[in-house]
């Protein structure tokens, strides 16, 4: 177990007073946040590199706050690789080994064994510099990786891949928790390493911690207006919520109405999720109790999906497939209907 | 790509035009002082006893102060880069006035600091037997005080093209402070730190101002380069001062050579 507590740190125009985290054995904790949220620097200090002005770091119940970092058996992955340019692929990947004195054959041997595992044994003799991004960064997790750390620490480690490579490696990610059940920490601002790696999400903002959770938990009711905008939640409304005698809220927005669950009343934000909202041609007739026509204003490609704008008075996005939106002949200026249930609103206060 | 000949602007004209001159000025100058001299006593004086002197004087002297500036420059750089300490910034002012300053004024400063006449720690000196001013190690003195702030220049920028999060990673996977540095940071310096060795060690051969005054210009004894050029033009011995001058000129552009090539290399930040 990984535990940080009342953890203060200032350095140069940052810092982040009394953070307190826990991260349990095996568990995929991901940092969630915007740049200058101090995630890095969190990061750093738990790898040792930065020194806290007060506060403890302890693993497995050992406090390390004062150890230096190459007595932590914990592993760090940048975003940007940080790969020694001045030696072979192989010579980076078995640096720790070497420093850690173990001979040439047993070091040769565990490095091709993790390059297997990494799809990178044809790059051994290569330098970093002739490789690309997402070999690279196979390379930078298998250098970390092979001292069996008992956390690894993952700086952004997707963020500078094209999309199909990190969709490949975010998969590589999760094979190699499910394997070795090491304990991860992962910094990131895709929404979608969330879902498909944590456990647990953090969510930091300017030095402190908004929201701790699960995802789906942080998915669905995100604590403020910035966690929405982060994880996704494109449509986004400020409206006055009214609690009708039937017991379901109304919220004004603008010219239409949208009917909510929730306890809140009065100034509140509302988020739509846009996969939460079915797009028809037709009036649909269902049980869910937001139904509003529009025209389609835009249609925005974003690979896999595409985002629906639809102006219903208000703006509002949902996303189909390039299928769904053929088989529905979705063009600019189509008239539809976007259909969700009250529970799909989110109502929240900053 | 296609290429479309289009008359050129006034001001490319004029931009063009003014190169074009320097260019010229340039090269009709340095080619003047290398037809000055018939080539007979050109080598003649080039082979004579006191420019082998000269040359053999400075070529040694150079290469110890460069050494020195080497030893001085790498820790100063890295903490000006790597570490925040109180009073950085006039550190840093300190560090860079030797660069504006006039050589003679560092070799007046030195020559009172290091004077058994004027100071305590030259008449210590003196008082251990070490006789410092106005010697060949006054000469290596004088390079070394003038050109360390170059090579902590020099060793500085390409200290700070080199992110610390690559000594992070370093110390993740096993290695001590020291180790990252020795291990990761130095090699991945090296071009930018031979490029700095060799513009170092040209200063050092070229250096006058300051090793004029505190080793004074003494033929046969504290005789570089830039001072046999000096006295053999206060003497009128032109062929001698030309022949001095060429040599100077010559190591000037393969430094020139040397540092591009070694820079170019050095294309690569690491931030």
């Amino acid at each position: 177990m990984l535990e940080i507590e009342s953890l203060s740190i200032q350095l140069g125009e940052f810092s982040f007073t009394d953070l307190n985290l826990k991260v349990t054995d095996g568990e995929y904790c991901i940092i969630l946040g915007p740049t200058g949220a101090g995630k890095t620097i969190l990061l750093e200090t738990i790898a040792g590199i930065h020194h806290p002005k007060n506060g403890r770091i302890l693993l497995n119940d050992k406090d390390i706050t004062n150890i230096p970092p190459e007595r932590r058996g914990i592993g760090m992955v940048y975003q940007d690789y940080m790969l020694f340019p001045h030696m072979t692929v192989a010579e980076n990947i078995g640096f720790g080994l070497k420093e850690r004195g173990v001979s040439v054959s047993e070091r040769d041997a565990a490095v091709q064994n993790i390059a297997k595992t990494m799809g990178i044994s044809h790059l051994l003799e290569r330098h970093p510099k002739t490789l690309s991004g997402g070999e690279q960064q196979r390379t930078a997790i298998a250098r970390s990786l092979l001292l069996r750390p008992s956390v690894l620490l993952l700086d952004e480690p997707l963020s500078a891949l094209d999309t199909i490579t990190r969709d490949r490696l975010r998969d590589e990610l999760k094979a190699i928790h499910k394997e070795t059940g090491m304990t991860i920490l992962h910094i990131t601002h895709h929404f979608e390493d969330i879902y498909a790696l944590a456990d647990r999400v953090v969510v930091m903002r300017n030095g402190t911690i908004v929201q701790e959770g699960t995802p789906d938990m942080i998915m669905r009711h995100p604590v403020s207006d910035f966690i929405a905008n982060f994880t996704g939640m494109e449509n986004l409304f400020t409206g006055n919520a009214i609690r009708t005698p039937s017991g379901i809220v109304e919220i004004r927005i603008g010219t239409i109405l949208l009917h909510a669950v929730t306890e809140l009343t009065g100034q509140v934000h509302a988020g739509i999720r846009p996969e939460d909202m079915i797009i028809s041609t037709e009036p649909f007739t269902s049980s869910a109790q937001n139904s509003f026509s529009g025209v389609v204003t835009e249609i925005i490609d974003t690979g896999v999906y595409s985002k629906i704008v639809v102006d219903t008075g208000i703006t509002m996005t949902a996303v189909l497939t390039r299928q769904s939106i053929q088989r529905l002949g979705i063009t600019r200026g189509t008239s539809v209907w976007l259909t969700f249930k009250a529970t799909a609103v989110h109502v929240f206060r900053e | 790509m296609m290429k479309q000949r289009r008359k050129p602007t006034f001001f490319q004209v004029l931009c063009i035009g003014i190169s074009l001159i320097v260019v010229l000025v340039l090269v009709a100058v340095f080619l003047g002082l290398i037809l000055f001299s018939s080539p007979e006593a050109l080598l003649g004086s080039l082979l004579s006893e006191e420019i082998w002197y000269a040359i053999k004087l400075s070529v040694i002297t150079a290469v110890i102060s460069t050494l020195f500036c080497l030893v001085i420059a790498i820790p100063v750089a890295y903490s000006m880069v790597r570490f925040e300490f109180f009073g950085k910034q006039w550190v840093n002012v300190l560090l860079n006035l030797p660069l504006s300053l006039p050589p003679l004024v560092a070799g007046v400063a030195l020559l009172i600091f290091l004077s058994p006449v004027t100071s305590p720690i030259g008449q210590f000196l003196s008082h251990m037997g070490v006789y410092v001013v106005y010697t060949p190690a006054a000469i290596i003195i004088a390079q070394i005080f003038v050109n360390a702030p170059y090579m902590v220049r020099i060793a500085r920028s390409t200290f700070s093209m080199i992110s610390p999060r690559y000594e992070h990673v370093a110390r993740t996977l096993g290695c001590s402070e020291f180790g990252a540095f020795r291990k990761i940071t130095l090699p991945m310096a090296k071009n930018g730190l031979i490029g700095g060795i060799v513009i170092t060690w040209s200063k050092a051969m070229g250096e006058f101002g300051a090793v004029l005054m505190l080793a004074g210009a003494i033929a046969m004894k504290t005789e570089t380069l830039p001072i046999a050029l000096f006295l053999n033009m206060s003497t009128g011995d032109l062929d001698m001062a030309i022949s001095a001058a060429l040599i100077l000129l010559i190591i000037s552009g393969a430094a020139l050579i040397l540092f591009e090539y070694f820079g170019k290399d050095n294309g690569d930040v690491y931030a």
